[in-house]
């Protein structure tokens, strides 16, 4: 029988937890919302804190936290962009981690998407849908004050030059973070994941002090969480990327 | 640096003239459909006073806006050129603006994002795009309704009887509703799409732009690739997917099964060359595509099935 454990705050962000169920580690975030839940996810209470899992399946961010991301989190307080965030699975995620004295502004460009990112703005109370393409950050500037994160999320050939615009115009100062879960597949069939993975790290090291690579499968193919903090000089080379190792982490869940 | 730089942050302008020590905020005024954003490029929302503090500075002051849009409204609201500051010169303003109090600043955010949201729908080809997938929603509940109430077994002259004729009242209701629907939906793609909707049928070529999110889309689609919107699964593994949404196409049905597939693929190429005139030259091509599909269905009705 599996057993679960307690659910442990993480040190650097306090509102995520942890929690040791059998051989597998769930996540899980203090929710700034009230229920119902946002797309389905589990709730529950520990200790007085309200909690919803933060599943590595449906959120690629969950995902490289689970592979063993070491580069920066969104912490309580801090006020982040979040690019490319279609109907908020993810952003809500974001903005429980950041809480209620944090900020989400959460960029989308297609309508459906944001209409329900714009549902789901209405309760919780931290997350503010823009209606813009990440392309063109001078559209929305005036929007976003200066942020201490951006996560992005855009299935964009030119994914990291696009967070490049983004960063130099939005981020508050040097050292905030900068987090891509980098989609490959829509980086052209020229070249395999890793190679794009290089590019885009050595693109990337222009402006971005790295941390090292995180490989999503099994829960994302071909994706990788890079990213690290801005140093406008340019930052240091990539640390080797973090593989998930065998035995230690499960596919989804099928239902 | 002695230029004066005008940056937008929320629902306020602020001007920094070189030498002075404090920005100087505008608010910016609302429109009848909720607030107006200079920064988006909308020279009405250029307030007067910032353009009489401007006047104030002079004639000869070097303006700069931060962005490019808001250099293009304060170049038409202003009647003088105004340049988009660099990256370097925006990022020091914004550092020296304060930011709005969150309360504010969410409620704002929220209106321009209902207002952004509003207009985009508004418009023609999304509202198309809405109906056709209810009417494609509608059509499946509705049938699988009609096909699952086959098996609801009633005896004459009983309740399960009398329960089973007001049942029928309603499905009756949802018919005519339904029914309404696709007429609307027909009208609003005719008036999108004509050519698109001439050549595959105003139903189809509805379902086409909602499943690729608009006419242009569809237009820039290869036949190919048209041909697989909307289809759900490979009917085997070594054949890829076949059955999507073009395969309702009109006159589709008069051909034999064997025929069918040959029959899609050229329907598929003329359909992207209608939804380019419909998206781009907005000529009427539609008399010529038919007139080539119909060519097209009598050769496949020659050979031997």
């Amino acid at each position: 029988m599996r057993t679960a454990h307690r659910f442990a705050a993480d040190p650097a962000s306090p509102r995520l937890w942890r929690r040791q169920v059998g051989d597998r580690v769930e996540l899980w975030t203090e929710p700034v919302g009230e229920l119902p839940a946002v797309y389905g996810e589990r709730w529950t209470e520990f200790d007085g804190h309200p909690l919803r899992t933060f599943e590595p399946a449906r959120s690629k961010l969950a995902a490289g936290i689970h592979g063993g991301w070491s580069g920066p989190l969104p912490r309580a307080g801090e006020r982040w962009l979040y690019l490319g965030a279609a109907s908020g699975t993810t952003a809500s995620h974001v903005a429980d981690l950041v809480g209620p004295g944090g900020d989400v502004f959460a960029v989308e460009r297609s309508l459906r998407p944001f209409a329900r990112l714009d549902r789901l703005a209405a309760r919780w109370r931290n997350l503010g849908p823009v209606l813009g393409d990440a392309r063109t950050p001078d559209a929305y500037a005036d929007l976003v004050p200066p942020v201490d994160g951006i996560y992005a999320d855009i299935a964009q050939p030119d994914q990291v030059a696009i967070v490049r615009r983004n960063v130099e115009l939005l981020a508050r100062a040097a050292g905030a973070a900068v987090l891509i879960a980098l989609k490959t597949p829509s980086m052209g069939r020229e070249r395999t994941a890793p190679r794009h993975r290089e590019r885009a790290e050595v693109e990337l090291a222009e402006f971005v002090d790295l941390a090292p690579a995180v490989r999503l499968d099994p829960f994302q193919r071909a994706h990788y969480l890079v990213g690290g903090t801005w140093s406008p000089g340019g930052g240091g080379r990539a640390a080797p990327v973090i593989r998930p190792r065998p035995g230690t982490r499960r596919g989804p869940r099928r239902p | 640096m002695g230029a004066t730089l005008v940056v937008a942050a929320g629902p306020k302008l602020y001007l920094l003239p070189a030498d002075a020590p404090r920005p100087l905020a505008f608010d910016v005024p609302s429109g009848p459909d909720g607030p107006l954003r200079p920064a988006a490029g909308d020279p009405d929302a250029i307030p007067s006073e910032l353009d009489r503090a401007i006047a104030a500075l002079g004639a000869d002051v070097e303006l700069r806006a931060g962005g490019a849009p808001l250099a293009r409204a304060l170049s038409r609201g202003l009647g003088r050129p105004v340049a988009a500051a660099t990256v370097a010169e925006w990022r020091r303003a914004r550092a020296s603006v304060p930011v709005a109090p969150p309360d504010a600043a969410r409620r704002y955010l929220r209106a321009v994002a209902r207002a952004a949201l509003d207009r985009a729908l508004r418009a023609p080809e999304e509202m198309l795009i809405s109906l056709a997938r209810e009417e494609e929603r509608l059509d499946r509940a509705v049938g699988r309704e009609h096909r699952a109430s086959e098996a609801f077994l009633t005896v004459p002259a009983s309740p399960l009887a009398a329960y089973s004729a007001r049942w029928s009242v309603e499905r009756e209701r949802w018919d005519r509703h339904l029914d309404a629907l696709r007429e609307e939906v027909e009208r609003a793609a005719r008036s999108v799409a004509p050519n698109l909707s001439d050549l595959v049928g105003p139903r189809i070529a509805a379902r086409l732009i909602a499943a690729a999110g608009s006419v242009a889309a569809v237009g820039r689609m290869r036949a190919a690739r048209l041909q697989l919107l909307g289809t759900r699964r490979r009917p085997s593994p070594e054949r890829g997917p076949r059955f999507g949404i073009l395969y309702g196409a009109d006159r589709l049905g008069e051909l034999s099964p064997a025929r069918r597939a040959a029959f899609a693929r050229s329907l598929a190429a003329l359909a992207v060359i209608a939804a380019r005139a419909d998206a781009y030259t907005h000529r009427s091509i539609a008399a010529d595509l038919i007139r080539r599909r119909d060519r097209r269905i009598a050769e496949l009705q020659r050979r031997r099935p």
